[in-house]
């Protein structure tokens, strides 16, 4: 476990260098933000309105929530590095060193978003008080917990996206796969609650990968109740579980058949 | 001057039919990009029929008038990065001395630099804008005006990012600000411009121009206007002349290493 909490550490402060690059993508992230704030002010033509449960002020925050953990994950580099890493045989490398490849994917990652994550965080909170003018009513330990089910969506989602980058192994470019993949998310599971989809689908969506690495902690963070609080961390362990495991299993069945030719 | 025009013309035609065919090496890979893209924009459709099952009318637009700001978009965005694809990587280019490949060649040097390199997945874009046109407005004349507007929005979105690059001949980090300008640009195009109000909608027809790009092509397409017709063509002329000027101002300060490197 050392190593890995070393590479993550190196990580944390390779990216203490790039902070430029993390304040002008927040840019970006301050775009969609304000065009979602204007699409639902328009949309909520009276402020006190209620559509499909919710008020204008937790739809903002719910898109607030929803896309600080995907606009700070970094999901299309995480998938490219490895796809690349598998298409130019640089995972060979991996296969004499003392560390599993899931395990340092997951731990580098992880170490060159945190300082991402923590900046969208205090950011998106800024913007959405000034947007909105005050907070959603919320108590100290139920921000805990929403930060709690936050990091486990973002473990998560970099297993996720680390699994669709291992396509390469299949197909020489897994990208389009995680196109398909991040607008399955940012469509379903980032714009929207699930409660805005017909009655059909919700039960789909609501077990599907969205409800663990989206809806799941902006809903907690919207409409906190306990029982909600459970179900949506146990769901969380049973992704992270799973997710996990989906990794270890395309990775070994990959590097069986690998070839690498000179370096 | 014709002869050199239709030469230049030539050559970056096999510019960017040789970088198409060294994306067409791999046949599955090349299939998947341009399937996996028009998937990729259909999934938005999702998004406007929940929006649309809460109000008919968002922004002054129908649910076909979307589609169709979606197919303008798309189409742009095809146009520009499927044809000038290196544009947005011009300020990399320019900071890594890589420029040197182009500056040695007797043609125009920024357009050799912005045709070396195709984006497969543009062809997707291109592919799915065609779709919702045929779709939405279902004339030849439409497809037509449709095809020449695409045309001028790609050019100027590849003028923006070429000034946007070019930005690098005087400053560091350039490419930071290339990059959200050119994100901006997407970000705002898909969106109907009546949901935006006051400074915002007068700076998407200014700074930030996606109302001509977008907007001012999806009202042509319902309901023709000669001066519209003349505001984006007109903007767009402005825009390449734009580019070149800021681009060949930059490159008198443009000094590099004699970087070594091997272009396949």
């Amino acid at each position: 476990m050392r190593k890995y909490v070393f590479i993550f550490k190196s990580e944390v402060m390779s990216s203490l260098q790039y902070i430029w690059n993390i304040l002008f993508g927040f840019l970006g992230y301050l775009v969609i933000l304000f065009i979602f704030f204007q699409l639902w002010q328009y949309l909520y033509s009276d402020p006190s309105q209620v559509i499909h449960g919710y008020t204008m002020e937790e739809m903002v925050w719910y898109v607030i929530v929803t896309e600080v953990l995907w606009s700070s994950l970094g999901g299309r580099k995480l998938c490219m590095k490895i796809s690349n890493d598998v298409k130019s045989g640089n995972i060979a490398y991996n296969l004499c060193k003392p560390y599993s490849y899931i395990g340092y994917a997951l731990s580098s990652h992880l170490g060159s978003i945190l300082l991402k994550f923590i900046i969208y965080v205090i950011l998106g909170m800024s913007l959405g008080l000034l947007f909105l003018g005050s907070f959603p009513s919320i108590s100290i330990l139920s921000i805990l917990v929403v930060l709690l089910s936050s990091i486990l969506a973002t473990i998560i989602s970099t297993l996720l996206i680390t699994f669709i980058g291992l396509f390469a192994f299949k197909i020489e470019d897994a990208n389009p796969f995680y196109w398909l993949y991040s607008k399955f998310i940012l469509v379903l599971g980032t714009i929207f609650p699930v409660e805005f989809f017909p009655q059909v689908i919700r039960p789909i969506l609501q077990y599907s990968p969205i409800f663990a690495v989206t809806y799941g902690p902006a809903k907690l963070f919207v409409h906190f109740t306990l029982e909600n609080a459970i179900e949506v961390l146990c769901i969380q362990g049973i992704y992270l579980v799973i997710s996990y495991l989906l990794c270890l299993w395309l990775y070994k069945k990959g590097v069986k058949n690998l070839n690498v030719n000179g370096g | 001057m014709l002869t050199a025009v239709k030469n230049q013309g030539k050559i970056s035609i096999l510019s960017i039919k040789y970088a198409l065919m060294k994306e067409m090496l791999n046949k599955t890979t090349f299939l998947t990009n341009v399937i996996f893209m028009i998937l990729n924009n259909a999934s938005f459709i999702i998004q406007w029929i929940v929006l649309y099952s809460i109000q008919d009318n968002i922004g002054g637009y129908t649910f076909q008038q979307v589609l169709l700001l979606w197919g303008v978009a798309a189409g742009s965005y095809g146009v520009s990065h499927f044809f000038f694809e290196n544009a947005y990587e011009l300020a990399e280019t320019i900071t890594d001395g890589k420029l040197d490949a182009y500056i040695v060649q007797p043609k125009n040097i920024l357009l050799s630099a912005i045709t070396s390199k195709v984006k497969t997945s543009a062809l997707g874009d291109l592919l799915y804008a065609y779709i919702m046109c045929v779709v939405v407005a279902r004339s030849f004349s439409s497809i037509l005006l449709f095809t020449f507007l695409i045309i001028c929005g790609g050019i100027i979105l590849t003028g923006i990012a070429v000034i946007l690059g070019s930005l690098s001949f005087w400053f560091k980090r350039a490419d930071m600000v290339a990059e959200a300008g050119n994100g901006w640009m997407t970000n705002f195009a898909n969106y109907p411009d009546g949901i935006f109000k006051g400074v915002v909608k007068v700076l998407l027809y200014t700074l930030i121009p996606v109302g001509i790009v977008n907007y001012i092509p999806v009202q042509l397409l319902t309901h023709f206007r000669l001066s519209n017709l003349g505001i984006v063509v007109g903007f767009a002329s402005v825009i390449i002349l734009l580019a070149f000027i800021v681009f060949y101002r930059g490159l008198k300060r443009y000094s590099s290493s004699n970087l070594m490197s091997m272009r396949i």
